[in-house]
């Protein structure tokens, strides 16, 4: 699932000086789940920015709304009529989300309410971590179902650096564990420690992988 | 012990603690000021972030979170989780420009009339000094 | 909707009732102010019975003392008048309002009042309905606890199965060589228990059987059990966990390790039992106490029993080294008088006593506190110090229902002062031993309290639920499982309503209203009746006005 985080409350208010009458809306799929920019953020982010501006006696009139998914266009469509009150829009979806909203209504500026951090799960009651960095050539097979190429530090894909830590802890985040050692146990429990030796070439960034695209089959 | 709109402390009260010891309170005749407004909850982990800072919206100089000490809450997070919220809820406030110090939270037991009039007269002196 | 002020009687002077009685009548929705002396009383009954009979009137508000002291009353009365109660909305103008200040708070009233007005605007009805339960209480456990816990809810007419995972009934009672200050001792204490049982037909005993696993919630629980190698599932009302304990000399007395002089209290019930077989009877025997476990209840009273049945059978000197004695069991401090006129020495010690085996005996030396002197004992047996644990494989059970153990281990308490006996889920309780730190009097008063509690509970056979009183829009739902994690209660549930689609339900029968889940929910899909979000912002934005 896509893990965002709401970014600081002045960046988002100094996006909006000058602005008067705005939409704050939030998407209810995956930043609902991780409680970034569901209904109950979009109704806590309106209240600090009424509270805001009172309190210098700014006038801000602000509209809230939630849609079910803010990268599909037809559910976006349903606040047309809300956004044609406003003058601006705060988008607390994703990256797709606010991208959606902003080509669906180009004359209105969209600004950016979360920083769209990765993809990932949940370890614990409100903590997400980064399992998956779409890299498009998925390597999971080789390494025992672990991602080395997010969940190490370096993105190696041929072992670790020589820098493990005692606990088998990462050289650069001694907090994080050490994808590669994480992997090798992963592989001996099932018995497949021979992948190891497979060499893995290096990503291919040459070949114009963005923006990137696909087309699927029939449905 | 003036009434002013602007006054109001706001007091969530977990009715199986503060809203026992507020009444405790008053079959003592203690007395504090008349600025604070109870609302019941079943739980302080009933009150959320939202009804925090909508509290400030509609006026209220103070808001109090009351529930059972930690520990002692029947539904076991409720009141751990209230705690957090109020943290939380500080935060938000002092993001705006606003005193993180005017909501708080307190834990108390049933009996505890005195501590809910402490609470309620510290928060009244600290909205004063502000 | 109607409002009921109520004076108190006349003794609320403070409030000027005509003057906020005069302003609430103006208000949108309003059909009459009435102002009672009493409202509690007759006299007060009989004006809301006819107010709700004569006008048209879809709510209420009542102004008058705490809740706490009449609500359930009134939410009767109302019931039988066919309004239903959730239509009721608070104001608490007395303890809350006139009594804490002197000056005149008639301003405070009104607004508490216009509070709750704003509130009951909003409030919805909610149907209760009564839901047969099982009035069969499953007891895992067939140790002293299970078997009196049984026999007591037999007399009030509840049907038990007692699951026990050994061959045979009575847990420790089996071990135990002597109550002190009864005058029944163990054995006879088990025959009887277990002749009332086999004689009753209301209690079930299954023995060499175990709990596999537990679905469903209270009132219907649906528990897998294991017996002679096969499974089958059988549903209960209630369960109840009588798992006991079991004792261990613990590592950390890294120097002693058990062996032919160092013994359990285990070994030497056993010693005591047939003391003829000993080569020479020993002629100094030590214990050990408060060195691994500073919770030592029955530890403390296995020691002193133990060592006054030394000096019954065996005659020997008995020394007991101990930091602090814990008599705050019934009984104890007698046991403990008795023991230092019997002759047994106590040396009382701040830091660990060292021991170290020599020559066939045990050495002790410790630092007497009280003598301000090192003390050095050489003694035939050591009875080595032990602490109380949850037996075996109660966390696993205890996971099978999502109920909580605390820092020991032991079965935690849904609320340590006021639900002692309840898990955090409805119709799961503890009893005895498994809850730690036990003695006999204790256990007795566990299970006087689980046998009210769970008369209470299915003693009607029907209790009656709030239906939908706290919901999830489905619609609304993502099936994050927030709710699911956060719920203290494991009263939701992930329901599959079709091939893509799922959402989270909550049990009415299962939910104490608490409504963490509805706070907690980050798509707001939950609602809650009578503390919905609107109906406290409605109460906030009155002061506003």
């Amino acid at each position: 699932m896509i893990i965002a985080e709401r970014k600081r409350f002045e960046e988002i208010r100094s996006m909006l000086a000058g602005y008067k009458k705005i939409l704050v809306v939030g998407c209810g799929t995956c930043v609902t789940i991780c409680w970034a920019g569901g209904e109950k953020e979009v109704g806590i982010l309106a209240s600090q920015l009424r509270l805001a501006s009172n309190k210098v006696g700014d006038e801000l009139t602000i509209l809230e709304a939630t849609v079910e998914r803010q990268c599909e266009r037809e559910m976006v469509e349903e606040v047309k009529d809300k956004v044609q009150q406003v003058e601006a829009i705060v988008s607390m979806a994703c990256g797709v989300g606010v991208q959606t909203m902003a080509d669906m209504f180009e004359g209105k500026p969209v600004f950016p309410a979360l920083n769209t951090t990765f993809m990932g799960m949940p370890e614990g009651e409100g903590v997400w971590t980064e399992k998956c960095g779409g890299c498009g050539d998925c390597m999971l097979y080789w390494t025992g179902g672990i991602c080395p190429v997010v969940r190490c530090a370096k993105g190696l894909l041929n072992g670790p650096c020589g820098g493990t830590r005692r606990g088998g802890k990462c050289e650069i985040d001694p907090e994080k564990d050490c994808a590669w050692v994480l992997i090798y146990r992963r592989l001996e429990k099932q018995g497949r420690l021979d992948l190891m030796r497979k060499y893995y070439e290096p990503k291919n960034y040459r070949a114009v992988k963005r923006p990137g695209k696909v087309q699927a089959m029939q449905a | 012990m003036s009434v002013g709109r602007d006054n109001r402390i706001i007091a969530f009260c977990c009715e199986k603690s503060a809203y026992l010891a507020a009444d405790r309170a008053g079959r003592m005749r203690l007395c504090y000021p008349d600025n604070v407004r109870i609302i019941r909850v079943p739980c302080a982990g009933r009150v959320g972030t939202l009804h925090i800072l909508r509290a400030f919206e509609e006026g209220a100089a103070g808001v109090l979170v009351m529930g059972c000490q930690e520990g002692a809450c029947q539904h076991l997070t409720g009141n751990l989780r209230a705690r957090d919220r109020v943290r939380y809820a500080a935060a938000l406030l002092r993001e705006v420009g606003m005193d993180g110090e005017r909501v708080k939270m307190v834990n108390l037991a049933p009996d505890t009339a005195e501590k809910f009039v402490r609470a309620v007269k510290d928060m009244a002196e600290e909205i004063k000094e502000r | 909707m109607g409002i009921f002020l109520c004076d108190c009687g006349g003794s609320l002077k403070n409030i000027d009732f005509s003057k906020i009685s005069g302003d609430l009548e103006k208000l949108e929705g309003v059909a009459f102010v009435d102002v009672s002396h009493s409202l509690c009383l007759e006299e007060g009954e009989r004006t809301i019975s006819s107010r709700i009979l004569s006008e048209d009137i879809d709510r209420l508000v009542i102004a008058a003392c705490s809740p706490e002291l009449h609500e359930r009353k009134f939410v009767t009365l109302v019931e039988k008048l066919g309004l239903n109660p959730n239509l009721l909305s608070w104001a608490n103008i007395r303890e809350q309002c006139s009594w804490s200040l002197e000056d005149d708070v008639t301003e405070k009233a009104k607004e508490l009042i216009r509070m709750a007005i704003g509130k009951a605007r909003l409030l919805r009805p909610v149907e209760r309905r009564g839901v047969p339960v099982s009035r069969q209480v499953l007891i895992v456990g067939g140790g002293f606890s299970g078997m009196k816990l049984a026999i007591e809810l037999s007399k009030l007419g509840l049907g038990t199965t007692i699951v026990e995972r050994e061959s045979i009934l009575g847990g420790k009672l089996n071990e135990a060589e002597g109550f002190y200050g009864l005058e029944i001792g163990p054995r006879r204490m088990l025959s009887l228990m277990m002749t009332a049982i086999e004689e009753d037909k209301n209690v079930e005993v299954l023995t060499s059987a175990e709990v596999r696993g537990v679905r469903g919630e209270v009132g219907g629980f649906e528990v897998t059990m294991k017996r002679a190698g096969e499974e089958h599932s059988r549903g209960f009302g209630a369960i109840v966990f009588a798992t006991g304990y079991r004792t261990e000399i613990s590592p950390q007395n890294s120097e002693i390790r058990p062996g032919v002089n160092v013994i359990s209290h285990l070994d030497l019930v056993e010693m005591l039992r047939a003391p003829e077989r000993l080569e020479r009877r020993p002629s100094i025997i030590g214990f050990i106490l408060d060195v691994c476990d500073e919770n030592s209840r029955l530890p403390t009273i296995s020691a002193l029993n133990n060592a006054l049945a030394v000096r019954d059978k065996l005659g020997s000197e008995v020394y007991v080294f101990c930091r602090n004695l814990k008599v705050d069991s019934e009984g104890v401090e007698e046991l403990y008088g008795e023991a230092r006129e019997r002759g047994v020495v106590f040396v009382k010690f701040d830091e660990a006593p060292q021991m170290h085996c020599d020559d066939g005996q045990v050495v002790i030396e410790a630092r007497d506190v009280l003598l301000g002197e090192e003390v050095v004992l050489r003694c035939d047996f050591l009875v080595a110090d032990e602490r109380a644990l949850p037996s075996e494989g109660t966390k696993a059970l205890g996971s099978m229902l999502n109920v909580g153990s605390d820092s020991q281990g032991f079965y935690q308490d849904g609320n340590v002062h006021l639900y002692p006996v309840a898990s955090a889920r409805k119709g799961v309780f503890f009893v005895g031993g498994c809850r730690g730190n036990m003695d006999l009097a204790r256990a007795s008063n566990d299970i006087a309290s689980a046998v009210m509690s769970i008369y209470a509970l299915l003693g009607p056979g029907e209790t009656v639920i709030e239906v939908e009183k706290v919901k999830v829009d489905r619609d609304k739902c993502r099936a994050c499982l927030t709710c699911i994690r956060a719920c203290p209660h494991g009263a939701i549930q992930l329901l599959r309503l079709s091939a893509d689609k799922e959402a989270a339900q909550i049990s009415d029968l299962a939910c104490d209203g608490c409504g963490i889940c509805a706070a907690v929910c980050p798509a707001k899909a939950i609602s809650f009746e009578g503390y919905s979000d609107e109906q406290m912002l409605a109460e906030l934005e009155t002061i506003g006005k």
